[in-house]
């Protein structure tokens, strides 16, 4: 059945968890925008025919003007389900940005395909010299801390000699505890490295 | 109007509806019955919703009534709506539904989804802060995309009243890294 693929990639997006990504699966993009052009040929077939038999084709209604209209609408089908695959990908890459920051782990990075890892860093540099006109840090939590400090555990070898923004350096081993300040431990906990200590 | 970009608009007009054909068409392979590529004027053939809806709209097809509409399905809502298994006959039963009434000339559906829906979503409710966890998912085995999304809202809603009250760290890991641990409830 014309435009199954196009439907199938993008149930394939919608099976995914709220806000998760699965791998581009440039196979299926390809197979999508190659039925694309098979659309197109057998348009352009229909339409040529129909002037072969010198009817007007603005307004002739026979069975080769509704052959090329299902082929039109498929197309645009076709074109919807690829957009909406797209522009719903970037949506996610561009939130992963505010939620774990410029450095992407892995196990996500290996699921971007090469023009969205661009993407990302694209967004990524024209937030960060958008911040740094505003001298403001838009990234961080929202609410108002009580306290400027919090107590954290370190959960992963995160590695010596990290500069915090006092110029101090601070050697984070696992399992040790640390009081830090509160923008400085927020990037390492919403990247799993941390966890505040509450209490 | 669904926006454009809405994933799930672009799977429920995936839909397959049964439309009969009032004009023929030439060169297009969506019947599996022909062995030509050709259809037949008066031919019935299954096609997905998003085709029929703009072929229906230059009055080339007709489109049936789909099954899940059917008189069966009718007559189970009546008797227990709760326990009618809408979500093999449809995922997306109302806004299919929504969407086929207006092409077909049936004016009973608007009516049937309404009621439908007004007698199955008190029961969601009350089994989103009743059921244990291990009951949920045969009982979600049933549900539409709509009444899961809502049994979860009501779900979300009482956990975060709850993580309000007791308190707990406001920093997390990003969800999107792997499954979140069980916050403090």
């Amino acid at each position: 059945m014309y435009g199954r693929r196009a439907t199938q990639l993008v149930k394939e997006f919608a099976s995914a968890e709220k806000g998760q990504l699965t791998a581009f699966n440039s196979d299926q993009f390809e197979q999508v925008i190659a039925e694309c052009s098979q659309h197109h040929l057998e348009l352009q077939s229909l339409i040529r025919k129909m002037q072969e038999e010198g009817l007007d084709v603005q307004t002739t209604r026979n069975a080769d003007h509704y052959g090329a209209l299902i082929h039109h609408l498929s197309l645009v089908r076709n074109k919807r389900c690829l957009m909406a695959y797209m522009y719903n990908r970037a949506e996610i890459i561009r939130s992963l940005l505010w939620k774990i920051g410029p450095v992407l782990p892995l196990e996500i990075e290996e699921k971007l395909c090469h023009l969205e890892e661009e993407y990302f860093k694209k967004h990524s540099t024209a937030l960060k010299s958008y911040m740094s006109k505003l001298e403001l840090d838009l990234t961080v939590d929202m609410v108002p801390p009580k306290d400027p400090y919090i107590q954290v555990r370190v959960l992963d070898d995160i590695g010596e000699g990290i500069v915090l923004s006092d110029d101090k350096t601070a050697n984070f081993a696992r399992h040790s505890m640390h009081f830090l300040k509160r923008t400085d431990a927020e990037q390492f906990i919403s990247r799993g490295l941390m966890e505040e200590l509450t209490g | 109007m669904a926006s454009y970009y809405d994933i799930n608009d672009i799977i429920i007009e995936e839909e397959i509806v049964s439309a009969t054909f009032q004009k023929a068409a030439s060169g297009v392979g969506i019947d599996p019955s022909s062995e030509t590529d050709y259809v037949e004027a008066g031919s019935k053939v299954e096609i997905p919703f998003w085709l029929a809806h703009e072929l229906q709209l230059r009055q080339a097809v007709s489109i049936n009534v789909p099954p899940c509409f059917n008189q069966k399905t009718r007559l189970e809502i009546q008797a227990d709506s709760a326990c009618v298994d809408l979500r093999s006959r449809c995922p997306f039963f109302y806004e299919f539904g929504c969407k086929i009434a207006p092409l077909v000339n049936d004016r009973t559906i608007g009516f049937l989804l309404l009621s439908a829906f007004k007698s199955r979503y008190k029961e969601v409710l009350t089994k989103a802060h009743t059921a244990a966890f291990a009951a949920a998912s045969k009982f979600w085995a049933i549900l539409t995309n709509e009444e899961i999304y809502l049994y979860q809202a009501a779900q979300s809603s009482m956990a975060s009243f709850k993580k309000w009250r007791m308190g707990g760290p406001r920093f997390q890991k990003a969800s999107v890294l792997g499954r979140k641990r069980k916050s403090t409830e």
